[in-house]
C-alpha cells in the first residue's frame, strides 16, 4: 500500500505545484500515435512474457467494451496492472501517458489514483480501492497505420483512445471522484475540479432560461456501463450499452447554444473543452473543432437537473451535441455515504472507439 | 443485444462485495406452455423516485400494474397479474420481488411477445431494466429497457 502510495504522491506533488489548470489547453503530450505507439513499443520491450499477455489484447468489441466505472472487486480487469510494475517499467509507463495525455488528462489520472489509494484508509470492504489497481491495455497492434487503442482505467477512470481510427477516437472517457475533495500531507486535491467548475457555471448560466430544466431524476450518468445486482449470479458494469442510441428531436434535452447570450455560450464553451481536454491534441483537437464548429455549436443542448451548484445528489449537467455527449452527475458516495461523489462520461455520437468498433 | 454483454454478465462476483449507488432491475421470465411467469426486481431507492412522480396510490402490486403490460406481435393484449410481492436484500440494496403471470390471449404462442414496462424508467433516467430468460444453463439477456424506450420485443431462447 505505501509503496503504491508514494510514487503517486511524487506525481502529484508535481503536478499540484503547477498553476491551476482550466483545462482548456492542450499542455502536456500530443496524443500522436507514432509517438504513442513508439512509448508502447518501449514500454514492451521492459515487460515480462505474461506481463504482454496482459497487456496485449485483440480490437474487438469484446475486448474494447471491457471498461468500467466500478472498482475491481466488482468488474475484475485483466490488463497490466500498474501497481505491479517495477521502477523501469512504471517509468515506462509514465512516459506512455505523458506521450499520450495532456497535462490535465495526466494530472486526472494521477490524482484519481491518489482519491482511490485514499479510500482504502477508510474502507476496508474488499472492494478494489487501490491506486494500483489501474491497468493498461493495448488493443491491436500499436503503429503509425493500423487503427489500434490504448484503454487506461480501473474504478473511476476510463481512457479509451483510438489512433488511426476512422474518425479521432478519445471516446469512451469515464471519470469520476470519490471524495469529491481531499488532503493528502497537508495538500489539497479536487481531480474534478476543472470539469465540475465549468458545468456548474455553466448550469447556474442557464438556469432560468425556459426549458433548461431536465424532465425527470438522475441517480448515474446516462450512457455509461451498465450495471445489475440482482442475484441470479449476473452482474455487468462494463459497456454493452454501446452502440447507444440518443435522444432526438427538441423535447426535454436543454436549451439549445444557438439562444444563449455571449457569455453562456463561453461557459458552454469552456465546459466542453474542459472535458475534451484530457487526450492529448493530436486526438481532441479534432473533435472540438467539429464540436465548436459554428453550426454544430449552436445545435448544442446543454440542460440541467437538481442543483446547478451540484451540492445535492441528483444533481446533473449535460452538453448534447450533434456529435458531443458530456454529463456529470452527483451521486452518494460509497466509501463514505453520507458524502457525495461525481460520474462524469464524455461519449462521441459518431467515433467512440474511433468507429472501429462493431457489434 | 449482445454476446458480449451475455458473456461479461454471466462473470461473477461475490454477493455483497459492494453497493453501487444506482442499482437497476431485472425481470426474469419463465416461459411455459401456456404463458410466461416472470421475477421482477425492482430497486426500492429507484422505485422512490418513480413512485413519487406517480403518486396515484394502491400498492406496489397496483403501482406495477399500471406500468407492466404485455401484448402479442401483432397488438393483442396479454393478461397480466401480479401473484405476489416479497421484500429481498442483495449486495446492501433492497429491492421489492414480485411474481407476475403473463398470459396470453387463447390461442396465441407463449413464446413471443412485447413488453411494455416503464415502471422504474418513466422517472429515472438512467436506469435500466435488464430481461433475461431463466434457463437451466443460466440467465440469457433479451434485452434491456431505458428511457425512453418502453418497449421490448421477446422470444423465448
Amino acid at each position: 500500500m505505501r509503496a503504491a502510495v508514494l510514487p503517486l504522491l511524487f506525481m502529484c506533488a508535481a503536478a499540484i505545484a503547477a498553476p491551476a489548470q482550466t483545462c482548456r489547453q492542450a499542455d502536456g503530450g500530443h496524443g500522436d500515435a507514432v509517438a504513442v505507439a513508439a512509448a508502447v513499443r518501449d514500454l514492451r520491450s521492459l515487460l515480462s512474457e505474461s506481463q504482454r499477455t496482459a497487456l496485449d489484447k485483440p480490437l474487438t468489441y469484446d475486448s474494447a467494451i471491457q471498461w468500467s466505472n466500478l472498482p475491481i472487486g466488482v468488474v475484475p480487469r485483466t490488463g497490466l496492472r500498474l501497481g505491479d510494475l517495477d521502477p523501469r517499467q512504471t517509468a515506462a509507463a509514465r512516459k506512455l501517458f505523458e506521450a499520450a495525455l495532456s497535462a490535465c488528462g495526466l494530472k486526472l489520472l494521477d490524482e484519481v489514483r491518489l482519491a482511490d489509494d485514499w479510500l482504502t484508509t477508510y474502507d476496508k470492504r474488499p472492494i478494489g480501492w487501490n491506486g494500483g489497481n489501474y491497468y493498461l491495455t493495448v488493443l491491436g497492434e500499436a503503429g503509425a497505420k493500423s487503427p489500434w487503442m490504448l484503454q487506461v482505467g480501473g474504478h473511476h477512470l476510463a481512457y479509451n483512445f483510438t489512433f488511426n481510427g476512422h474518425l479521432p477516437g478519445a471516446t469512451p472517457l469515464f471519470f469520476g471522484s470519490e471524495p469529491i475533495r481531499f488532503e493528502v500531507k497537508g495538500v489539497a486535491y479536487q481531480p474534478l475540479d476543472a470539469q465540475s467548475s465549468a458545468m456548474s457555471k455553466l448550469a447556474a448560466a442557464i438556469a432560468t432560461r425556459a426549458g433548461a430544466r431536465l424532465s425527470g431524476t438522475f441517480t448515474d450518468v446516462v450512457k455509461g456501463v451498465v450495471v445489475s445486482g440482482v442475484p441470479g449470479k449476473m452482474t455487468g458494469g462494463i459497456d454493452t450499452g454501446f452502440p447507444q442510441s440518443y435522444p432526438a428531436g427538441t423535447e426535454d434535452r436543454g436549451v439549445q447554444v444557438g439562444a444563449l447570450d455571449p457569455a453562456q455560450r463561453q461557459l458552454a464553451r469552456e465546459a466542453l473543452e474542459s472535458f475534451a481536454s484530457f487526450p492529448g491534441s493530436a486526438i481532441s483537437a479534432p473533435l472540438l473543432a467539429a464540436y465548436l464548429e459554428p453550426k454544430a455549436f449552436e445545435a448544442t443542448y446543454v440542460g440541467y437537473a437538481g442543483d446547478p451548484a451540484l451540492g445535492t445528489k441528483g444533481s446533473y449537467i449535460r452538453i448534447d451535441g450533434p456529435r458531443a455527449w458530456m454529463e456529470l452527475v452527483v451521486q452518494p458516495a460509497i466509501a463514505h455515504p453520507k458524502e457525495l461523489h461525481y460520474h462524469a462520461l464524455w461519449r462521441d455520437k459518431q467515433s467512440d472507439y474511433g468507429g472501429e468498433i462493431r457489434h | 443485444m449482445r454476446r458480449a454483454g451475455c458473456a461479461a454478465l454471466l462473470a461473477l462476483f461475490s454477493a455483497g462485495a459492494v453497493t453501487h449507488p444506482a442499482p437497476n432491475s431485472m425481470l426474469k421470465l419463465d416461459f411455459g406452455a401456456s404463458g410466461v411467469r416472470a421475477e421482477y426486481w425492482v430497486p426500492v431507492s429507484e422505485l422512490a423516485y418513480a413512485r413519487a412522480a406517480d403518486p396515484r396510490g394502491g400498492g406496489f402490486a397496483d403501482y406495477l400494474l399500471r406500468h407492466v403490460a404485455a401484448e402479442s406481435p401483432g397488438g393483442a393484449p396479454w393478461r397480466v397479474s401480479v401473484a405476489g410481492v416479497r421484500e429481498a436484500t442483495y449486495a446492501e440494496h433492497a429491492y421489492l420481488v414480485a411474481d407476475l403471470s403473463l398470459l396470453p390471449p387463447a390461442g396465441v404462442s407463449p413464446r413471443a411477445f412485447v413488453l411494455l414496462d416503464d415502471a422504474v424508467t418513466h422517472e429515472v433516467r438512467n436506469h435500466v431494466v435488464y430481461v433475461v430468460a431463466r434457463r437451466d444453463a443460466g440467465p440469457t439477456l433479451l434485452g434491456l429497457l431505458q428511457y425512453p424506450t418502453r418497449r421490448l420485443e421477446v422470444a423465448a431462447p
